[in-house]
């Protein structure tokens, strides 16, 4: 994975974004790094979230773990 | 007199019961040898003799008077630097916490504790427990004992070497993208993720409340059954944590693989797997079938996908945790870790929480098309032979991600998922490094990732094997 090719976001966002969170400035090189990152991961939820989510409840995810686990041995 | 190098951790508990030994003799044999072997290997940030000594006398004296501790009584173990315990520092392995003191004891190392264990000191991690490969700017890398010059996998670095170099019968980590798994595969041992939930993460540095679990590293199936059977279970303080019982771990060790069916994945896990680590994989299998286990074909939904819908979550997370140093304090991170935590500003919120919703519903798909077809699924642990430190000291540069990528492949998945998953080791490379296989499981079936494991350590010695360091 090359950071160029695959960030979608640009290093600018990047700058922009984490001087709205009060952050210093980022040097280009890890501005470019964290572009990469954020939109390789965002590219995974575009391409698994195919169906509406509008029921989906996250905080059922420990008792949906407990009700699929096994009889047990 | 039993050979600590030798010896496993049920068998030193078994000689300390029987006053073969005193716990202190035992301690101290740990100690001359973590003393010994860190400047090679690096893989304890700080050596405590005198509280480890301290504790073995009281683990003795208690004994003495009648009074048994629990099923680590007296026996040496280590932790790796992100459990808090008020009675010393908790540096997490970074510059940002030198000097740390946590406010209350961590649950699971507390219940080690209250079992009788004894810690011998705090084991070196990756910095935050951010970094697949041991590197830590602050601290120094820590070292593989099978060959000082190749990685010993991370984050949890320092409790896969100590383990493996037989200084300490078991150690705990944590794993929030591979990090349990990793160092046991790279350092040939056993190492378990337990089911998100199992083990409470009350006072265990943290990096991502949604993907963080606690877990041990040790040389054997039952010394790991054993491990986990003392720090699992519910905690109030941990919302997180399951109310489901925790089953007998040990007893379920000799029920053998006969009619289980294996999973081999047809897509993603083996897609790359380099031919000396192949070899040894299915060498294993072939011995697991051998004992009467039966292998089938599976595919894996969205596994492709996985590890990055946990890193949409984990680094979200990591970026309000550290949102404040991020702030302040921006030169005590090393630039990889920076990089990495940092990478939740971009990470629209509306991602994270889509992908938050998207894990119970891929948990389910998962199950359903996975263990449909057979009870555990098998994948390489590390597709990959375990890489040098010059090879990986990569810092926050260009090839940073694919670095991670290729070393997490296999286990971080799983994370996201929140099921169980082990690394057991398999074999060795022809340069001598060690391979480790990875057993999954539905959520909450370790006993059966661990009876596995022992059925396979019953057919072969590759855990009795002695790194060359020490």
């Amino acid at each position: 994975m090359n950071d160029r090719e695959t960030a979608v976001v640009d290093a600018a966002t990047v700058d922009a974004l984490a001087r709205l969170l009060g952050y210093p400035p980022l040097d280009a090189e890890t501005a470019a790094r964290i572009a990469a990152g954020a939109s390789n991961a965002v590219a995974a939820v575009r391409a698994t979230a195919t169906v509406p989510l509008f029921d989906a409840e996250p905080g059922n995810y420990l008792a949906e773990l407990e009700r699929l686990a096994g009889p047990g041995p | 007199m039993i050979d600590p190098a030798r010896a496993t951790l049920g068998e030193a508990a078994a000689a300390l019961a029987r006053g073969e030994l005193t716990s202190e003799a035992l301690t101290r044999t740990c100690l001359e040898r973590a003393h010994r072997l860190n400047p090679t290997l690096n893989c304890f940030l700080r050596i405590e003799d005198e509280a480890a000594l301290a504790a073995a006398r009281r683990a003795d004296a208690a004994r003495a008077s009648g009074h048994p501790l629990g099923v680590l009584h007296g026996v040496p173990i280590a932790v790796k630097d992100m459990f808090y315990d008020p009675a010393r520092e908790t540096s997490s392995g970074s510059e940002i916490r030198r000097g740390f003191r946590g406010a209350a004891t961590a649950t699971a190392l507390a219940r080690l504790k209250a079992a009788g264990a004894i810690v011998l000191g705090a084991l070196n991690m990756t910095e935050f427990a951010l970094g697949p490969t041991g590197h830590n700017p602050f601290y120094g890398a820590c070292h593989n004992p099978w060959n000082p010059l190749h990685i010993a996998g991370g984050s949890s670095s320092g409790s896969g070497a100590a383990v493996a170099a037989r200084i300490a019968f078991g150690t705990l980590g944590s794993d929030t993208g591979g990090s349990i798994r990793l160092p046991a595969a790279a350092n040939g041992i056993l190492g378990i993720k337990p089911t998100y939930g199992r083990v409470p993460r009350t006072g265990a540095m943290p990096l991502s409340w949604s993907i963080d679990h606690v877990g041990p590293l040790a040389r054997t199936a039952a010394d790991l059954a054993r491990l986990l059977g003392v720090v699992a279970g519910h905690d109030p303080a941990d919302p997180s944590s399951s109310r489901r019982a925790v089953p007998d771990y040990e007893a379920g060790l000799d029920r053998g693989v006969a009619g289980l069916r294996l999973g081999v994945p047809r897509n993603f896990f083996f897609d790359d797997v380099e031919p000396a680590v192949g070899r040894a994989l299915e060498a294993a299998l072939a011995a697991l079938a051998g004992a009467g286990a039966r292998r089938v074909a599976v595919r894996v939904p969205a596994a492709e996908h996985l590890t990055e819908l946990g890193r949409t979550v984990v680094y979200t997370e990591a970026a309000a945790l550290h949102g404040h140093w991020l702030r302040t304090r921006p030169q005590d991170y090393s630039p990889q870790v920076r990089a990495r935590v940092a990478t939740g500003v971009a990470i629209p919120a509306a991602a994270y929480a889509e992908a938050l919703q998207l894990r119970a519903l891929l948990l389910r798909r998962f199950c359903d098309e996975v263990f449909g077809d057979c009870d555990v699924l098998v994948t390489p642990a590390l597709a990959i032979e375990v890489p040098t430190l010059a090879a990986t000291d990569v810092g926050g540069s260009a090839s940073m991600w694919s670095t991670i990528a290729r070393l997490l492949q296999c286990v971080a998945p799983f994370n996201f998922l929140g099921v169980p998953a082990l690394s057991l080791p398999v074999g060795f490379t022809p340069a001598g490094l060690p391979v480790g296989l990875q057993l999954v499981g539905r959520p909450f079936a370790e006993a059966t990732l661990l009876g596995v494991a022992a059925a396979y350590q019953r057919l072969t010695d590759w855990h009795e094997r002695l790194p060359p360091v020490g």
